[in-house]
């Protein structure tokens, strides 16, 4: 599923991020890469998404979020 | 001879505050040759020696292709700073350790330290700093950036370091050309690294009590608005000492200066440079200093602790719309109250080009100042419903304002392909070190105090010029030649020369306007002196309405409101732009938007009001 469509509170594992190059660059360096672990902490409509990842609370706004395809664990 | 050393790291590593703490007030900015980037260079001396330190912009890697990636990584390559201090936050280490993984690849001489050690050891966190500095090959210093012990240790190792430069015996992380297993094989890097130097437990994450309430999508913005307009009155409280000594200035200093050089024979015209103009001056300096004083001290409160991100998180759906990254809802929020607050509060803004977008749109917003003028102006020539309603039309002007200025500037300031929606962190929540934030303000006011002293009296003396008479007769002034010259002119633009006066002092402070009004329709006082608003509280505004609707119609009345409304917001607004920003370029640019869209405005809002007027 895409993360946008994970639930608060739900824990998984990023499968997929897709973009180019400049997306790509700025959503890795901040630790969003494949297979890395997380949780999603907040999903509201029309609001940033909220994750936490790599020991770090992250907010990402939703059309990002639809870039990366996600699985519950 | 100076040692160079530079400071590398990411957001919220807590760099901006070891590098204020290293440098003090030994602090210089300016701009990366042929950028838009701010340049931070300060030095301290340790042990008899100088060393100059590079405060390099920061993203959160290095492989990106920004302006601050470039800079930082040519920087790093040209070999000008003997050593690198590379920061990274103890209590996110693998993420943060990601900067140390972009570095090696430079190949460059440098040390690492373990910010905010403290917050790390309260997680129940352990670093075997040893076993990492064995693993790395350079020093590793765990760190606390608000403990003042620590910067002595950090000193220390630096001069040691520059002895004898280590670089990192680990090789760097393979290169790849897709950026995904590019990214990948950094991370799998610091995995390398910190594996057995450090663990990390697995665990759930709880979101404290105030952090769900402050994402809540409706709540969460009340609060943030409630709480940055607190930070308002506060940062008024905190500067309204400082503003009530300048404000003395002028009267304290007018009369004996007077008196000594018109005692000396001095030429009346000039005695009144020396003890109006100048006194003046020094008052809009002093005041401009004490707004970037408070708004410093309660921004850097709400920054460091954490709560600045929730804005950001809140508002960035809505200001992204305009360009702007949604940390701009604080200094916007300010701009209310005064214009030169919200233009020192964009220094929250992550790059230039952002900053100088926020200020761009917050001179749209009407300070305190004009809401102090519009009501009185208005109720000389309308009813009370009338004036809610002009008042409400100046509200909706001010978001077309911003989306007008938006739509032109971010062409240049925030060109759609590299917008980029917001990823960002939100650090836990910190406490606040009040010492610290209270001397990096000062810093800050301090420097905006020498530096804008110049650019306020050259403009002074240019107003100064226009506005003299020599017996105080508005009429026997340049700007009343000037005026009444080009009248045909500013009439069609909807305002006479009375008002166009007042309109054009407006540009100058805001403050000025109703004591220019007194001075061109009663002849009350002399331009020069409202302007410089000696001599404000003389203003009748009773008197003065009956002479105003006696000599312009309402129709003019309310092009001039309109137009007074959205002019150059003030002298000290402007010159504050200009210091903020560095660019005389793009103050001039914003400042003629401006003047053009209160002249067009005014234009536009008198021919329709005469058709029903």
């Amino acid at each position: 599923m895409k993360l946008t469509e994970s639930k608060a509170e739900m824990r998984g594992k990023i499968l997929s991020v897709s973009g180019d190059d400049h997306f790509m660059n700025r959503i890795t360096s901040i630790g969003i890469t494949e297979g890395t672990a997380f949780q999603t902490v907040r999903n509201d409509r029309r609001m940033p998404l909220l994750i936490y990842l790599r020991e770090t609370l992250i907010s990402l706004n939703r059309a990002d979020a639809e870039r990366i395809e996600v699985e519950a664990v | 001879m100076s040692t160079a050393i530079a400071l590398l790291g990411q957001p919220n590593s807590g760099k901006s505050t070891i590098y204020n703490n290293l440098t003090g007030a030994r602090q210089h900015v300016g701009n990366w040759a042929g950028k838009t980037v701010e340049k931070n260079e300060g030095s301290y001396t340790y042990g008899g020696k100088k060393f100059s330190v590079t405060d390099l912009p920061g993203s959160y890697g290095l492989s990106g292709n920004s302006d601050e990636e470039v800079i930082t990584t040519d920087y790093i390559k040209s070999g000008k700073s003997e050593l690198t201090v590379v920061l990274v936050d103890a209590s996110q280490l693998e993420r943060s350790m990601f900067m140390l993984a972009e570095f090696a690849r430079l190949d460059k001489p440098a040390m690492l330290v373990l910010n905010m050690i403290d917050v790390a050891k309260g997680l129940g966190k352990e670093i075997d700093t040893e076993a990492l500095e064995k693993k790395l090959g350079i020093p590793v210093l765990p760190f606390n950036a608000t403990d003042t012990k620590d910067y002595d240790r950090l000193k220390k190792l630096i001069a040691e370091e520059l002895k004898a430069p280590h670089k990192l015996k680990v090789p760097a992380p393979e290169t790849k050309s897709d950026v995904k297993a590019d990214s990948k094989a950094k991370f799998e890097w610091v995995r390398n690294i910190i594996e057995g130097v450090t663990k990390t437990k697995d665990t759930v994450y709880k979101m404290s009590k105030f952090d769900r309430l402050m994402t809540r999508p409706i709540l969460g913005k009340v609060i943030c608005i409630g709480v940055v307009l607190l930070a308002f009155l506060v940062a008024m409280i905190i500067m309204i000492p400082f503003m009530n000594i300048g404000k003395m200035i002028p009267g304290a200093l007018h009369d004996p200066v007077d008196k000594l050089l018109t005692g000396w024979n001095v030429h009346p015209w000039i005695v009144s440079v020396f003890s109006t103009m100048l006194p003046n001056v020094l008052f809009f300096v002093i005041s401009m200093a004490s707004f970037v004083f408070g708004v410093n001290v309660v921004f850097g409160f709400l920054e460091e602790t954490g709560f600045l991100a929730r804005a950001a998180y809140q508002f960035d759906g809505l200001l992204s719309k305009l360009g702007l990254q949604g940390k701009a809802i604080c200094p916007m929020l300010m701009g209310f109250g005064c214009t030169i607050g919200g233009a020192c509060g964009t220094r929250v803004m992550d790059n230039w080009s952002q900053r100088m977008l926020a200020m761009s749109i917050v001179w749209a917003i009407p300070c305190a100042s004009i809401w102090s003028i519009i009501p009185v102006v208005s109720g000389m020539f309308f009813s009370w419903w009338q004036t809610m309603l002009v008042c409400v039309g100046i509200l909706l002007y001010v978001v077309i304002t911003m989306i007008v200025v938006s739509k032109i500037f971010s062409k240049k300031l925030a060109p759609k392909e590299t917008r980029s929606g917001m990823i960002m962190e939100l650090p836990p929540y910190h406490k606040a070190h009040w010492k610290h934030i209270f001397k990096e303000a000062f810093f800050k006011a301090w420097d905006i105090f020498k530096r804008a002293l110049g650019t306020v009296t050259l403009v002074s003396v240019i107003f100064y010029v226009l506005s003299f008479s020599s017996d105080g007769d508005v009429s026997h002034s340049l700007l009343y030649r000037v005026g009444t010259f080009i009248e045909p002119v500013t009439k069609f633009f909807g305002m006479g020369w009375q008002t166009f006066m007042a309109f054009f002092s407006g540009a100058f402070a805001k403050e000025a306007v109703l004591g220019t009004l007194n001075a061109v329709f009663m002849n009350g006082n002399s331009l020069m002196e409202a302007t410089f608003y000696a001599k404000t509280a003389a203003t009748d505004t009773a008197l003065l309405g009956g002479a105003m609707t006696a000599a312009i119609s309402p129709a003019e009345a309310l092009a001039f409101m309109f137009a007074t409304t959205f002019n150059i917001p003030c002298l000290m607004a402007l010159s504050t732009t200009y210091k903020e920003s560095h660019s005389l370029k793009w103050t001039v640019r914003v400042a003629v938007f401006y003047f053009c869209n209160a002249m067009v405005l005014s234009c536009i809002v008198y021919h329709i009001a005469e058709l029903f007027m």
